[in-house]
């Protein structure tokens, strides 16, 4: 499958190396992006970028750190001569009651959730705003959550973080409006990844209902991990050229509902 | 390559002219047999030929039931099933909320909340009879916060994204997704005559702001297209959205995201 809208576009998925962020480097690659992958697992990243094929490039690079992330971006502006794509998918989860949370846990999800998001998106939009200059339709993906549009149990530091980011997608959506960067957050619900897996028993134990039974009947079924990759790309797109700091949910109605 | 909506048949209301016209464009270029309703006959007979091939017209008043009801069976009775509506048919009046008459507010809520109800209502029980489909409700960032001088149109507009919303969620198992579409300012009909009343009454003159295009450029930096929301009908009615439902997508250049 081949877009008009993506052809050519030279993007950068941060922790790409797996999950939402490896399909979304998939479908944009199918798409006819460049893609720089970068992750944490620098070794990962290398390899995923290798199944894409040449002409793709992967990253190791800890969103914790600005010199890291800044010389991941810089990396990839060398390599494809600009930046079009910016996807800010790195992201981690704690999956417990907040009394039980730790701090050194508590910060070190928000260094990632959200402070990896400012570290890339401030690292990455000078090369943005000099391709928008140059008639390409910019744009910066942050990959928030439901859990930022509304609260979920045990995930105190996880819903925190993806509110931010919404918000945070919002402001630089207005500040980089005239510089031609559009900044969007999407927000999927449940998706059968190893992370929501991980958070099962928990959810289960405190709602007191099997987690395929919540899954059931608060969102239909399990998101796939490719239809986040279609708003992701729908978003990256020009397709999109008039939206910007919106957030766009993909949750089968969990959040669209009261009850 | 092969369109999105290869295939689909599609409903869209109101579309003789403005947003309407241009989902129907997008969705024929996109591969979907098309009918393109509307309250002018003649207007959306021109519009249908304008677009060519399987595109066909019907005449219909959305704030009739006995009309949505035909136009739903029809379109069922002629193709064999609907797997994509858009209730788009909409208009506004502009003036103040305090001192309007009860028939000024009907007037607008019949079309833009009732019309919407009976579109959505009639063609997802034909969408479940048949295994599915998609709704999308053609709404409006006025949906989500005061709107000064268009107060029927922006509760209208609320109430049909909320009705939207619910529906999405009683018909989920029945394969209906429903999503609503909520557009900033496009430079369409409804808007252009009342610019100079939006200028005087939001006070332009005295922030320095020469007229309501540059306000406009200020929140949301240029007026979106029809294409664009057309754009966003055929992600949204396309299989690729298959995990978006009880929805609310803004397109609007930033206008909502700001509280300046």
């Amino acid at each position: 499958m081949s877009d008009l809208e993506l052809e050519g576009r030279r993007a950068h998925v941060t922790g790409a190396a797996s999950g939402i962020g490896w399909a979304i480097a998939q479908r944009l690659a199918a798409g006819g992006a460049r893609v720089a992958i970068s992750d944490v697992d620098e070794e990962g990243a290398k390899a995923r970028a290798a199944e894409l094929g040449s002409g793709h490039v992967g990253l190791g690079c800890d969103v914790r750190s600005m010199s890291e992330v800044s010389a991941a971006i810089d990396a990839t502006v060398d390599a494809f001569g600009g930046l079009d794509l910016l996807v800010n998918n790195a992201g981690v989860e704690i999956g417990k009651p907040m009394v039980d949370t730790e701090e050194d846990e508590f910060m070190t999800l928000m260094d990632i959730n959200v402070n990896g998001v400012y570290r890339a998106s401030r690292a990455a939009t000078a090369a943005l705003a000099a391709a928008a200059a140059a008639g390409s339709d910019s744009a910066i993906v942050n990959i928030a959550s439901v859990a930022g549009v509304g609260g979920c149990p045990l995930l105190s530091a996880y819903c925190a973080s993806k509110a931010a980011v919404i918000r945070f997608s919002e402001v630089c959506a207005i500040e980089l409006r005239e510089a031609g960067v559009r900044v969007n957050a999407v927000c999927p619900a449940f998706i059968d990844t190893p992370m929501v897996q991980r958070l099962a028993p928990a959810v289960a134990a405190m709602t007191g209902m099997e987690f395929g039974d919540v899954v059931a009947v608060k969102q239909g079924r399990y998101g796939t991990l490719e239809e986040v990759a279609e708003v992701v790309a729908f978003l990256g797109s020009s397709e999109a050229a008039w939206t910007t700091g919106s957030h766009y949910v993909l949750d089968g109605g969990i959040s669209g509902g009261l009850l | 390559m092969a369109g999105k909506l290869e295939g689909k048949i599609a409903l869209i209301t109101g579309a003789a002219q403005g947003i309407g016209l241009a989902v129907a464009t997008r969705y024929a270029a996109e591969g979907a047999t098309v009918v393109l309703s509307d309250i002018d006959g003649d207007a959306v007979q021109a519009a249908a030929e304008g677009i060519g091939g399987s595109a066909s017209a019907m005449t219909a008043d959305v704030t009739s039931e006995e009309q949505v009801a035909a136009l739903v069976g029809e379109v069922v009775a002629q193709h064999g099933g609907l797997d994509i509506a858009v209730a788009n048919a909409g208009i506004a009046t502009v003036q103040p909320a305090v001192g309007m008459s009860l028939a000024d507010w009907r007037k607008v809520t019949s079309v833009n909340l009732d019309g919407v109800f009976l579109t959505l209502t009639h063609a997802a029980g034909a969408m479940a009879a048949s295994g599915g489909g998609a709704l999308v409700t053609i709404a409006s960032v006025t949906a989500q916060a005061g709107s000064p001088l268009i107060s029927s149109y922006a509760a209208a507009k609320a109430g049909a994204v909320n009705l939207t919303r619910t529906i999405a969620i009683e018909m989920r198992d029945h394969g209906v997704r429903a999503n609503a579409i909520c557009p900033g300012f496009i430079d369409t009909e409804l808007v252009k005559p009342h610019k100079k009343t939006f200028a005087d009454a939001l006070g332009l003159e005295a922030m320095g702001i020469p007229d309501f295009d540059a306000f406009i450029a200020m929140k949301q930096g240029r007026y979106g297209t029809e294409e664009e929301v057309a754009a966003l009908a055929t992600f949204l009615a396309s299989d690729r959205a298959g995990f978006c439902t009880a929805g609310e997508y803004n397109l609007d250049g930033g206008l909502r995201a700001s509280l300046l």
